[in-house]
């Protein structure tokens, strides 16, 4: 839910409205324009719909600026951002050797793992030197080590499972194992929010696909009674199987999962559950075992736990955790675990030494500090934020704050005059987001100091000002202290 | 002056070409663009208010009917082709019909036609221009009409 206002809609509409006219204008004269130089085989189909790329063309070249910016230096709460310049209005974009240390707002380095640490980083150098950099082989061959096993074995203690398996890539952890988990004559039931890889492996399995209102569980029970009691399409035969599929954060919107009244409904329909934990693992919870434990479930009522080590823990590669007969079925049938390369061993230690360093087995109580400056630094920011005036999506406790932006000519100009000002945001827009919901999406990081926090607020306060994307009015100032001073 | 707030809530619908219709605002924006190109061509051709929205009408009626009705799949990769042979119209709200975004798409042509017709007096040949218009639209638009190709027309892919 996020609250607007009214002109600010109807200005959004418009300028998209006029941005599509403009491209559609351009690409009917186009045709003309294209129309004496026929490429086209005789016979042969186009391979791809030209309209099927209008959106880059017309409207994503032309603020790419501020998109997939490239860095110069490990992702901590500095670093160095190349600059590009363009001779063709962003049509085409060419880096220079300058570049600018900004302050890190954009990376998902919520622990602070992402640049150099004095427990993991000696420990992945020497499995480097141990193991080499990869295993060039898949983990049914020779892709297996003790590194492997042993971050398995902690994964599933790590979030409460009794087994877990490992992939080398986050996306591929959805995209290649919902289709091994369920078929044709199964039901998947998915947020409307979530994850590209979760609606690829949706799509991929074969099963029917239905949509419940983004974190509501009384659309989920509706729509759960309303397919079991409908049935299979056409035969109206019971469905095989059931899974509802959530994540526990939603990383373009910084909302916690309401995981428990979404368990009470499955366990009611008896359904099974499937939790994305992509950015919730590490970075919520008082250990830092993510949404269930900072929402009070029980890993044993999810069924099937899923996670990337790609954010938390400064690696690559994802996991899942399930009771052993799904693991074992997995290990057995997964593409991902049969065709692809096993996870690097030195990318394998680290997520190892940094579940160490959360866990406290590293001797010193580092991994806690993380955890608890994460959440300070996270509900420090989000309540200045909303303080200041802007619209912040997400919940407390959450290190994803989105800002609201709403018109598309204010996604350049925000992030261009906040990298002006050396501060790194990500900006949102369509198709990401949905059309009417640009943001600019803030990762909090533990790694930030509250002076790095400060000169963040004061950069985003000035150009939130210059922008115009101060939606509500500011708090004022607290009355306590205007009592105070008249005492003195 | 006080700003008035609406909410807006992500809806079920993960078409993104269809999605955008479902948020607060876009009725508004369509009765206001449909107004300012009412003034528009108001100013540039310097005709009567009836010639004026007669023209809206049929521009809105060649608009609507080549975008919503015409026009099939949409402008992502991301899918795969599954919509390549729908329409807007057939995408739209999951293929559901009568919702409120498709009653309110075909009340807007009935109330230009109205509007148009009153204007100009009911004469001819404004009458079978705009009656012409607003019949292939709503036709276009009724739920027995949903997937269907008139003799195959615009059937291919």
């Amino acid at each position: 839910m996020v609250r607007l206002p009214y002109t600010t809609a109807l200005t959004t509409l418009f300028s998209y409205g006029l941005l599509f006219a403009f491209g559609q204008l351009r690409d009917f004269f186009r045709k003309f324009v294209d129309w004496f130089k026929a490429k086209n085989v005789k016979g042969y189909a186009p391979i791809c719909l030209g309209l099927e790329d209008f959106y880059v063309r017309r409207l994503y070249l032309r603020i790419q600026d501020c998109f997939g910016r490239p860095i110069a230096s490990a992702p901590d709460s500095w670093f160095d951002v190349v600059e590009r310049t363009s001779n063709d209005n962003n049509k085409t974009l060419q880096r220079t050797s300058n570049t600018t240390k900004c302050l890190n707002l954009g990376s998902y380095n919520y622990l602070g793992f992402a640049a150099a640490d004095e427990y993991c980083t000696p420990r992945v150098i020497d499995s480097l030197k141990k193991y080499s950099a990869s295993t060039c082989s898949v983990r049914v061959d020779g892709g297996t080590t003790k590194l492997h096993t042993e971050l398995e074995e902690l994964t599933a203690r790590f979030v409460g499972k009794p087994a877990a398996i490992l992939f080398g890539m986050g996306y591929v952890t959805n995209s290649a194992i919902i289709p091994c988990l369920i078929g044709k004559g199964g039901l998947i039931i998915s947020d409307s929010l979530n994850h590209n890889s979760i609606v690829n492996g949706a799509r991929g399995s074969g099963a029917t696909v239905r949509v419940f209102q983004h974190n509501s569980p009384a659309h989920l029970e509706e729509v759960l009674r309303e397919q079991i009691a409908g049935g299979q399409p056409r035969t109206h035969r019971p469905w095989k199987k059931i899974i509802v599929i959530v994540e526990g954060i939603y990383s373009m919107e910084g909302e916690l999962c309401k995981l428990p009244e979404i368990i009470a409904v499955c366990k009611k329909y008896k359904a099974y559950t499937y939790l994305d934990e992509a950015h919730s693992i590490g970075a919520v919870g008082q250990s830092g075992r993510g949404v269930c434990e900072l929402l009070g479930v029980d890993p044993a009522d999810v069924d099937i736990m899923m996670g990337t080590f790609t954010k938390s823990f400064g690696s690559c590669g994802g996991y899942i955790a399930a009771s052993k007969e799904i693991i074992k079925h997995l290990k057995h049938s997964c593409p991902a675990h049969l065709y692809a390369t096993s996870m690097s061993p030195p990318a394998v230690q680290q997520v190892i030494s940094a579940i160490k360093v959360i866990l406290g087995e590293d001797g010193s109580s580092r991994g806690a500090q993380k955890l608890a400056r994460i959440r300070e630094n996270g509900n420090f920011f989000r309540s200045e934020l909303k303080k200041m005036g802007f619209e912040v999506l997400g919940d407390n406790d959450s290190p994803v704050m989105p800002i609201m932006l709403y018109n598309p000519a204010k996604i350049p100009a925000f992030s261009r005059e906040c990298l002006r000002q050396k501060v790194a945001v990500v900006t949102v827009a369509f198709p990401a987001t949905p059309l009417l919901l640009a943001r600019a999406r803030i990762c909090i990081s533990a790694s930030h100091t509250r002076e790095d926090l400060m000169k963040a607020l004061d950069v985003i306060s000035r150009v939130g000002d210059l922008v115009g994307i101060k939606y509500f009015p500011a708090e004022p100032p607290k009355i306590a202290e205007a009592g105070h001073d008249k005492l003195e | 002056m006080a700003k008035l707030y609406v909410q807006a809530f992500p809806p079920a619908d993960l078409n993104k070409n269809t999605e955008w219709f479902m948020y607060p605002g876009v009725w508004t924006t369509y009765i206001i663009i449909v107004f300012f190109s009412w003034l528009l061509v108001l100013s540039v051709f310097g005709c009567t208010p009836g010639t004026a929205w007669t023209v809206v009408n049929l521009f809105h009626f060649a608009i609507t009917y080549h975008f919503f009705h015409w026009k099939k799949g949409t402008p992502f990769a991301d899918d795969q082709g599954m919509y390549n042979t729908l329409t807007w119209w057939e995408q739209m709200d999951n293929g559901k019909q009568l919702t409120r975004n498709r009653k309110f798409l075909i009340v807007v042509p009935v109330v230009l036609y109205l509007i148009a017709l009153h204007t100009t007096d009911y004469q001819q040949p404004m009458l079978f221009l705009n009656t012409l218009a607003v019949s292939v639209l709503v036709v276009a638009k009724l739920p027995n009409m949903h997937k269907v190709r008139i003799f195959g027309i615009n059937a291919e892919s």
